[in-house]
């Protein structure tokens, strides 16, 4: 008992509490395992924390206190997991923390009111939240660093409820609530005088969505550092846009050598653009074996990853190309092996549309409760296109390709083919059945196809599931809401039993 | 005031999307062209043989099925329009040629697409990608947009003249209608306008929605006739507000805020005068296009211009304005789920009430706001606090010179 896959109640977990009433029993081996790995995360924030310029942070910043959960962070996204799947999601989910730590160092070291290391924050570039970082693949004396990162994305992941409070602060300053929750958290985080002011100067782009480049434009009148605005091109499958898309890049990179004085390294980038091509690769192998009955790095172990090795390493980080290749040999493995993630695979399915961050374990759910495999998730489904490692022209044509094709906006910008139809192809080469439809109340670019989807799924003969929520507002659609649209439509429509009764109905909603 | 001859006409005219003039001029054999946003240079698409509608949805009553199709958590307008156009209330269109700008629009226009729901064989629709920056990168990239989203496409499809002297051609009818309209709006600058805001917007919202050329004679008219109209000798009007906001096609909001005591002495709001019925500037030096594009790049006021230049210039312009039409508050309004004017609503709220001084409404509107009680309740207390304060103002100044 407990070896096993399914062979615990998961649901017996949650007593109404915000922690859950005991650790989850894996068997001797995997719970030593997860044990060992839980002793190591508190290593790593228990090190972050022994620096004084962080504890200065921790109280100078609200959002700091979201990390506190970062141990049930980690409990949330391997439930119910064993063998292979358990040790991918602690390698690729441990590194992001370890990277988000280096990240929140950097950021206190630099904040003129904690570190005041001014030398470092003469070399410090800030990028908007959302927009990847590979043009600082070309800048190996200046530093990356978004703040938005820490502060709002992955605070929302890591305690449900934290960045209302930003929210509340954004609507108060005259935001309406209607629009998306990110960009207008991240704003309510510089009205609150809650963003450290650090930076040389800062590159804002319109990434996802209106909102989003919006909240950007008014964002950049708080801050005292010079910004400049990349307008990366929406409908960006025309080839008519991506001499444009180049040239604005160009631009960029012209802006950040003139606020800082350096060079674009052109050998320091095309090294950077070798690994990333390498890590895309990677990426490659594992959505094959996803085609096969035997699919290993899905759901929350790919998506949560995949985020942090393509939006923010960007290439510049050796250790992710390290973990990509034990990564892939773990997968590799486990598929020759026959390794099944779930006790009884039942729908193979694609999770399309945003995700909620304040529930982006819900694919770990899907998984225990229903048998539902999440092969892939639309904000993994990127480009995969190799950046040009020789030629500088075709390299700056890629690299402008690879932002308009950034995560979200490759689907939520370039119109029906990349927001709908590209889908039901995904669906034919994964062998998808079903979808999981996220529908985030504030993403106004994909709610505009709802009734297209319902009838393009029919016709494909796709078991499309709507789940709705606020994103980053739980008190919009709650975690147990968005379990019972897909409680009710398997129940309903599929007449199905559930593989762990005990998941179907609990009370999470005190839960980080 | 002595009602305009032709007031009636146009508002009839105001009534339908495929008015009388529309149906005209396709009888004449011209190509409707639909039109959804204000970053496609109007002269573009009023080339020779061509007119441009820029769609609306008027008398809009039940949007089911646009809201089964876009859900209730997508702009009205969007809404609305595909509720029309799945009524079947585009089917004179030849196409439709759209930006990809907002994206809420370009949602509707690509159900629009895939539904097929505009019936002519030839339909087509086009988009465009356009700029977000004002800029000379931008400008190239938005010159050869139109090029080949809009200029080749009507080109190809229905041999449509898309040389340097037929754009010439088209700004200079442009220019006559802007010319004959700003000439009439003008005349909202006086202390006792002899024509209301909403008598203004009929006419300059007529503009958008039907064939220029056949509103030329008519609005000549009317321009004769202002000449000699004389206002009444007072004025019902206890303030004068400047409207500023997303689009705006239902008159109805107008004259609620005029029925409230408030005049709209200047209209910068997608339909509106400003800057959408400016004068285009030729030299003979440079190419049309190019001219054209950069026009509409420059003077865009649209919050979708995300650079920090535009972003302030959009203050300085509503500012400006205010000063010109003598302006006593501003009215930032905003159609529900629009992003872009949420966020540039409560932004300019801000900036125009505490760095310039001025007194501000901010209101979120649905698409049809005729009937709206809350609405009318908030611009008639919006029209007493600026009357309290001219009166303070008055008191403080009278205390000062007895002092």
């Amino acid at each position: 008992m407990s070896k096993k896959l399914g062979s615990v109640l998961l649901g017996k977990l949650y007593g109404g509490g915000v922690a859950r009433e005991h650790r989850e029993w894996r068997g001797v081996k995997d719970t030593w395992y997860d044990y060992t790995e839980w002793l190591k995360t508190w290593k790593t924030l228990v090190t972050f924390t022994a620096k004084p310029n962080n504890i200065k942070g921790f109280f100078r910043y609200r959002w700091m206190l979201n990390y506190l959960a970062v141990p049930d962070f980690f409990d949330r996204h391997t439930e119910g997991m064993r063998g292979t799947q358990l040790r991918m999601a602690h390698m690729g989910l441990g590194l992001i923390v370890r990277d988000m730590c280096d990240m929140v160092t950097t950021i206190f070291k630099a904040d003129p009111e904690i570190g005041n290391d001014t030398k470092l924050n003469s070399k410090i570039v800030l990028f908007d939240e959302n927009m990847m970082s590979e043009i600082m693949s070309g800048f190996p004396n200046l530093t990356w660093l978004s703040v938005e990162v820490p502060s709002i994305y992955t605070s929302a992941m890591m305690s449900q409820k934290g960045v209302s409070h930003y929210l509340d602060v954004c609507e108060a300053y005259g935001i309406p609530s209607d629009v998306c929750p990110m960009p207008a958290a991240e704003l309510g985080v510089v009205i609150d005088n809650d963003f450290p002011k650090i930076g040389k100067c800062a590159v804002q782009c319109n990434t996802t969505c209106d909102g989003s480049a919006m909240g950007n434009g008014i964002q950049s009148q708080f801050m005292d550092i010079p910004s400049f605005q990349l307008a990366v091109p929406i409908r960006h499958r025309q080839e008519s846009v991506q001499e444009y898309a180049a040239e604005e890049i160009k631009n960029a990179i012209r802006f950040i050598e003139e606020q800082t004085g350096e060079k674009f390294d052109w050998e320091y980038f095309f090294s950077c653009m070798k690994r990333f091509n390498k890590e895309t690769e990677h990426m490659l192998d594992w959505f094959d074996i996803s085609t096969t009955d035997y699919p290993q790095m899905i759901g929350v172990n790919l998506a949560l990853y995949r985020y942090g090795v393509y939006q923010a390493a960007g290439g510049r980080n050796e250790e992710f190309l390290t973990t990509d290749k034990k990564l892939s040999k773990l997968a590799r493995d486990a598929f020759n092996k026959k390794e099944l993630t779930v006790t009884e695979p039942r729908h193979r399915a694609i999770t399309w549309g945003v995700q909620a961050a304040y529930y982006t374990a819900l694919p770990v759910w899907l998984q225990n409760c229903w048998g539902i495999v999440p092969l892939c998730d639309m904000l993994s489904l990127v480009s995969t296109k190799m950046i040009d490692t020789e030629d500088k022209e075709q390299a700056m044509l890629d690299l402008a390709y690879l932002y308009e094709n950034m995560i979200m906006r490759n689907r939520s910008n370039g119109g029906y083919e990349t927001g709908v139809e590209a889908l039901w192809r995904y669906c034919e080469y994964f062998h998808a059945d079903m979808v999981i439809m996220y529908a985030h109340m504030g993403c106004k670019a994909m709610s505009g196809y709802h009734g297209l989807f319902e009838e393009e799924a029919r016709k494909h003969g796709i078991h499309l599931i709507w789940v709705t929520h606020g994103l980053m507002q739980p008190q919009d659609a709650s975690r147990k809401e968005m379990r019972m649209e897909v409680n009710r439509y398997m129940r309903t429509v599929l007449r199905e039993e559930p593989l762990d009764p005990s998941l179907e109905d609990y009370d999470d909603s005190m839960c980080w | 005031m002595k009602d305009l001859k032709h007031l009636y006409y146009f508002e009839n005219l105001l009534q339908e999307a495929n008015n009388d003039l529309v149906r005209q001029a396709v009888e004449e054999g011209k190509t409707a062209i639909g039109s959804v946003c204000s970053q496609i240079p109007e002269p573009l698409l009023n080339l020779p043989g061509c007119f441009s509608v820029r769609l609306r949805a008027p008398r809009t009553g039940s949007i089911d099925m646009g809201t089964y199709y876009m859900t209730s958590l997508l702009c009205e307008c969007a809404r609305a329009l595909l509720e029309r156009a799945l009524e079947g209330g585009y089917n004179f269109l030849d196409c439709i040629l759209a930006p990809d700008a907002c994206s809420q629009m370009n949602r509707c226009v690509e159900n629009i697409e895939k539904l097929e729901l505009c019936k002519k064989e030839t339909f087509f629709v086009e988009y465009a990608d356009v700029p977000m920056k004002s800029d000379e990168t931008a400008l190239r990239h938005y010159v050869r947009q139109m090029k080949e989203h809009l200029l080749l496409p009507l080109h190809n499809s229905f041999g449509v003249d898309i040389s340097d002297e037929a754009l010439r051609k088209a700004v200079e009818e442009h220019n006559e209608i802007c010319c004959l309209l700003n000439e009439i709006g003008s005349y909202r600058k006086e202390e006792n306008p002899r024509i209301t805001g909403y008598e203004f917007a009929v006419f300059c919202l007529a503009s958008y929605a039907c064939p220029k050329y056949l509103l030329v004679d008519k609005l000549k008219e009317t321009v004769k006739e202002l000449k000699a109209r004389k206002p009444d000798k007072k004025n019902r009007f206890r303030a004068r507000v400047v409207l500023i906001g997303s689009e705006v096609d239902d008159l109805d909001l107008i004259k609620l805020i005029e029925e409230s005591g408030a005049m709209v002495v200047a209209d910068r709001f997608c339909f509106g005068s400003f800057p959408g019925r400016e004068l285009i500037p030729m030299n003979s030096s440079e190419d049309a296009l190019l001219q054209i594009c950069r026009f509409y790049m420059t003077s865009g006021q649209c919050p979708r211009f995300m650079n920090t230049e535009k972003i302030k210039e959009r203050k300085e312009y509503v500012d400006r304005l205010a000063k010109e039409y003598k302006a006593d508050g501003l009215i930032y309004q905003q159609m529900k789920f629009c992003d872009y004017w949420g966020y540039e609503r409560a932004n300019a709220t801000h900036i125009m009430r505490e760095t310039y001084g001025y007194p501000v409404l901010s209101v979120d509107r649905p698409y049809v706001v005729g009937g709206s009680g809350q609405l009318r309740t908030r611009t008639q207390a919006f029209v007493e606090s600026i009357e309290m304060k001219k009166l303070q103002n008055t008191i403080e100044k009278g205390g000062a010179a007895n002092e």
